[in-house]
């Protein structure tokens, strides 16, 4: 079992220092007549065990009694993590190329390959922003009503919805990658404005007279919107610039935006946004996944198209 | 303090403790120039080419042909045939002799693989015969068995000197007495005697006598070939070629007189520049001063190793009887493991094995053992070190 260990652990150290290449090869000799059912006759145990235990002494004499007597169970042990070190790095690659985290689809846990959690960071819907603690299994467009909410519609079955906030970092990080992935595939999508802030609260019902105003010109408001500063945003008479400047008539978008029926409708979509569990933004589903956070471009790419993304 | 240590570059700063000496021995700096010399000053052929740079070297070898033929005390410089090693002197004769089938050759059962393989060759290819002489209970030789195997198809007897297994010399002089009574020639192994005692070729009247250059302070790849002329001149070359014809026909040759016929191709002449220092060297230290420093050394490793619960020293128990040498082994404890923490804790570098000497460790059922060889430059304090750091090694085996 030893040389077995050493054969992994020298082959990577020797990656870096060409005096372990030699040793790994005696390793891998060591290997090899095992796999091949030949005794290991080598001595490369023997006398790795010798310098391990002979370096130790010269430290503690009880160490080394110690390493030398159950040296064979150490190397099983030390086996033992190494592959298990081996499936889980290996797992945790594959989940963070998949997911853009280590740790799996709207896992949070820690991961090497993105210490700050970056591509699971949200807004939350209280608020403050940061890691999301909600629960990332229960998020779906399940019983939803997408039908009342901004959408582009094509004849792909594909389906891209985005739940953001204007003002959350998060989503707008995530929301020129989303705009990539409609603009760069046939897809139908939909967009939701879900506030975190109370300061673009205001923006439901201008967003929903907007849309029933011209919903052309509503992409154009959405784009202008995620580019502006986050504090002009909360200023109505900076919003009220950029419909103009869009061509909206605003006064009939302030008018209805005060309106009974456009108070019902934002509450009607509240509800609606809310079936979907949504804890933090952004949260964008495709074709019914949903990915919570700012993901990697082509996290998104890969799950709309499945097996056609290899 | 042995202020010889100086000469020495790897001892100069204690760097290891080096009791591999059987082994092979470290060299001093006189041998080291030696050789650097002929590489920087004269790097040139000899005995062939006519400028001043080939006389040199051919002068040069041949001073050192004179310098090893008077330590040996033989007759004439020509007895000595330069060779690569013991091993290839033992083979020199051993193909050269002249041996037929029913020939009988006598060895002991301690032999080096160099003085027992040649001979199992030659029973296969030619059909002779060897017969081993088993050690006494105490693995010194038993002279009564060795008496009662001589007879008059005994045409060589082929011993190891000193023994690299546990340092015992068998009484040489009475073994060639004898063998020649028998009408036998001997050849001893030399390479663990002549770099401890005072060899006197005439005085033994020894027939052949081989040893290496490496284990007395020479370079590696050098060794010798001692012959009576009278016998060399019968020898058939081993191998042929180059430098060992005085001329050559499309049909015939003519060989050169001993020892140039035995010496064929174009020689390690930088070793044997360095051999010749080397011997030099030896002749200033004195064969009085290294006797006395080994024996020292091994009645201390000896009487140390004798407290070691369970550990077997080879041979007699009288470190006088082993020369520098100390052999010993655990029971139950692997000698290379000994070997290699004792490296990795100390820097102390020992032999661990079977000493090319297989045959003797599955006859005794013994894996193989651990040996400690001295000589002149090592010191009590590294016998010190030794002994500490091989009782703690041996605590937590």
């Amino acid at each position: 079992m030893f040389c077995i260990i050493a054969f992994i652990v020298l082959s990577i150290i020797g990656i870096f220092n060409v005096s372990y290449r030699e040793l790994a090869k005696e390793a891998y000799e060591c290997v090899f007549r095992r796999i091949t059912f030949r005794p290991c006759n080598t001595g490369f145990k023997e006398k790795m065990q010798a310098k391990l235990v002979g370096k130790l002494l010269t430290k503690s004499v009880a160490a080394a009694r110690f390493l030398n007597k159950h040296f064979e169970l150490l190397a099983w042990l030390l086996f033992i993590t190494t592959v298990a070190s081996i499936f889980w790095t290996g797992k945790g690659l594959f989940n963070f190329y998949m997911y853009g985290s280590c740790n799996g689809l709207n896992k949070s846990g820690f991961c090497a390959l993105d210490p700050k959690g970056e591509n699971n960071k949200v807004s939350q819907t209280g608020g403050s922003c940061g890691t999301g603690e909600g629960d990332e299994s229960k998020v779906t467009l399940k019983g939803v009503d997408l039908s009342l909410f901004p959408s582009q519609k094509t004849d792909s079955k594909d389906e891209v919805v985005l739940i953001g906030c204007y003002s959350c970092d998060y989503t707008r990080k995530a929301y020129p990658l989303v705009k990539q992935l409609i603009s760069e595939n046939k897809v139908n999508y939909t967009f939701a404005h879900y506030p975190v802030k109370e300061e673009t609260l205001y923006l439901l019902p201008i967003g929903y007279c907007a849309y029933k105003q011209d919903p052309d010109k509503f992409w154009q408001l959405n784009d202008k919107l995620f580019a502006s500063e986050k504090s002009d945003i909360a200023k109505k008479e900076f919003v009220d610039t950029i419909l103009k400047d869009i061509g909206y008539d605003v006064e009939a978008i302030n008018s209805c935006s005060t309106s009974p029926e456009t108070n019902s409708a934002v509450v009607d979509r509240r509800i609606q946004l809310e079936k979907t569990s949504v804890y933090g933004t952004p949260l964008v589903f495709i074709n019914g996944k949903g990915l919570v956070g700012p993901k990697p471009y082509r996290v998104y790419e890969r799950i709309l198209k499945g097996w056609r993304f290899w | 303090m042995n202020t010889h240590r100086q000469d020495f570059p790897l001892l100069r700063d204690c760097k290891v403790v080096y009791f591999d000496n059987a082994c092979q021995t470290l060299r001093p700096k006189q041998v080291i120039e030696a050789i650097n010399e002929y590489y920087q000053d004269y790097p040139a052929c000899g005995g062939r080419s006519m400028h001043h740079l080939a006389a040199k070297v051919t002068h040069k070898c041949e001073e050192a042909r004179s310098i090893i033929s008077t330590f040996l005390h033989a007759k004439r410089k020509e007895e000595i045939v330069f060779t690569r090693n013991t091993t290839e002197g033992i083979n020199l004769v051993a193909h050269s002799l002249g041996l037929k089938a029913g020939d009988i050759v006598i060895i002991s059962d301690k032999e080096h693989n160099s003085n027992l393989i040649p001979w199992q060759v030659l029973r296969d290819k030619i059909g002779i015969e060897y017969k081993i002489i088993y050690s006494k209970e105490d693995n010194t030789f038993d002279l009564e068995a060795y008496k009662q195997a001589l007879n008059n198809r005994v045409k060589l007897v082929s011993l190891g000197f000193t023994s690299n297994l546990d340092g015992v010399t068998i009484p040489a002089n009475e073994i060639i007495t004898l063998a020649h009574k028998a009408g036998a020639l001997v050849l001893l192994d030399g390479a663990q005697a002549v770099p401890h005692r005072k060899i006197d070729v005439q005085d033994l009247d020894v027939d052949f006598l081989a040893f290496s250059g490496h284990k007395m302070l020479g370079p590696s790849g050098t060794g010798v070939l001692y012959g009576k002329y009278s016998l060399l001149t019968k020898l058939d070359p081993f191998m042929v070629g180059g430098d060992t014809v005085a001329s050559s026909t499309y049909e015939t040759h003519e060989f050169l007189p001993p020892p140039e016929k035995f010496e064929a191709g174009l020689q390690d002449y930088a070793g044997i520049i360095g051999l010749g220092a080397a011997v030099n060297y030896l002749n200033t230290i004195g064969f009085e001063f290294i006797e006395q420093q080994e024996q020292m050394l091994n009645k201390y490793i000896t009487t140390e190793l004798k407290t070691i619960s369970g550990l077997k020293i080879i041979g007699p128990s009288d470190p006088k009887e082993r020369g520098g040498i100390c052999s010993f082994y655990i029971p139950g404890k692997d000698h290379h493991q000994i070997a290699l923490m004792l490296d990795e804790t100390s820097k102390i570098m020992i032999r661990s094995g079977q000493h090319c000497v297989h045959s003797w460790f599955y006859a005794h059922q013994i894996p193989g053992s651990v040996r400690a060889s001295v000589y002149f430059y090592n010191t009590m304090n590294e016998a010190e070190v030794f002994i500490r750091e091989l009782k703690k090694v041996v605590s937590i085996l």
